[in-house]
């Protein structure tokens, strides 16, 4: 099979760095993919750690539904505000300083939880603020994973929306999983007694999302 | 809320915190994430080796009797494996309207491949792809379009290592295996 082919095949592409199945489905698909993209965005929430660890340590110490319903809509404003302004107005964000902020985000919330702001600064920060606030990192976040696929203008739009839905979904399918978990342990009395030490683990966790995405950043 | 802590108690969660994240990111995470060890546990426990996805390859010859290039220019066999479920890149420095003759096999498996040309000093992660396919061997040659790398990415989608026999002959410059 002899060839001397130059260029049959030219396009822009990032690095082969990118899940190589998902950029080719990209390359070959154009135009309005709804489905795909909705999944793709719930894939990346549910296997998104830090979000949900960011999220577990918003619902820890909350008991009423509508009070679950308020932050976790406040979370999702604040995320598919920059998921949709950074996608759409082609903002580029380093990946690794928004994922350390992101690992900031968390342990902000276990030192929360502590009770590390009332004792510190003898006042609570506003807890719906700041989980609006960090839910704007956690957007731009997002939009920096999808940004690394080469995304047509043509549908862009719609699979924006499609991958936000999916997003969505996800968000409230490993919500229920961690409210379930979470529900089940408070009925127990260990509850009270591990929450100290819980809630310093969720901080661990942050502590250890910004040493290797700032170690990240300075090798790259 | 849960009743405020203690600020001794306060301060003793955050050191805990501050050091559990400190162990584990300096004997687990930057090793396998990055290759980055000063402890050497990472490399104990073989967590290192998850930082070298990279495969590994060898200038067996550069003394090529299969590859007749017209006028005798450089020739060289390498051999480059690819990992289980892995891709690399090995490539040429080549300038502008240079031909390549090249014939690769592996030793068993198809690999996708597609072998391609970056533009010298482009940044925008630009390529031009001059064959794409899943084979287990080829031969051929191609002309470079542009002065820049030019030259092979294998993936290799089985569940075993692949090795790549490449006998190149032409007017390059070995760039070698791209981590």
């Amino acid at each position: 099979m002899v060839l001397s082919m130059v260029g049959l095949f030219s396009f822009n592409a990032m690095a082969h760095g990118v899940d190589e199945s998902t950029r080719l489905f990209l390359q070959n698909n154009t135009g309005v993919q709804f489905f795909p993209f909705m999944y793709i965005g719930a894939k990346h929430m549910v296997t998104g750690y830090d979000h949900l660890l960011f999220l577990a340590g918003v619902i820890f110490f909350l008991y009423k539904s509508k009070d679950i319903l308020l932050y976790v809509s406040m979370f999702t404003l604040g995320h598919s505000l920059t998921l949709l302004f950074g996608v759409l107005g082609d903002v580029q964000v380093n990946a690794y300083i928004i994922d350390a902020i992101i690992g900031l985000s968390v342990v902000y919330k276990g030192f929360d939880n502590l009770g590390g702001f009332e004792r510190t600064l003898g006042f609570s920060p506003n807890a719906k603020m700041a989980v609006l606030i960090f839910g704007l990192f956690h957007g731009f976040g997002l939009a920096t994973k999808l940004q690394e696929f080469q995304l047509a203008k043509e549908g862009l739009w719609e699979n924006l929306i499609a991958f936000n839905i999916g997003v969505e979904l996800g968000q409230f399918a490993a919500l229920t999983f961690i409210l379930l978990i979470i529900s089940f342990w408070r009925k127990h009395h260990s509850f009270a007694q591990f929450s100290t030490a819980s809630n310093t683990l969720l901080m661990s966790a942050g502590f250890m999302l910004i040493g290797f995405q700032l170690t990240g950043y300075f090798m790259s | 809320m849960q009743h405020t802590l203690s600020n001794k108690a306060l301060f003793k969660s955050t050191i805990i915190a501050l050091v559990i994240a400190g162990i584990v990111l300096i004997s687990f995470i930057l090793p396998a994430e990055y290759n980055i060890d000063p402890t050497g546990i990472g490399a104990k426990l073989g967590l290192t080796a998850l930082a070298n996805p990279g495969g590994s390859a060898t200038i067996s010859s550069n003394q090529s009797d299969e590859l007749n290039t017209e006028n005798q220019q450089e020739t060289d066999i390498i051999e480059v494996i690819v990992p289980a479920g892995r891709g690399v890149e090995y490539k040429f420095a080549m300038a502008q309207f240079k031909k390549m003759e090249y014939q690769w096999q592996t030793d068993g498996a198809a690999l996708f491949f597609d072998l391609h040309g970056e533009p010298e000093g482009d940044t925008t992660g630009y390529y031009e792809s001059y064959a794409i396919a899943t084979l287990t061997e080829m031969k051929g040659s191609f002309t470079t379009p542009f002065t820049g790398v030019h030259g092979w990415y294998w993936k290799n989608t089985s569940d075993k290592p692949v090795v790549v026999k490449l006998t190149v002959g032409g007017e390059y410059s070995i760039v070698g295996l791209k981590k």
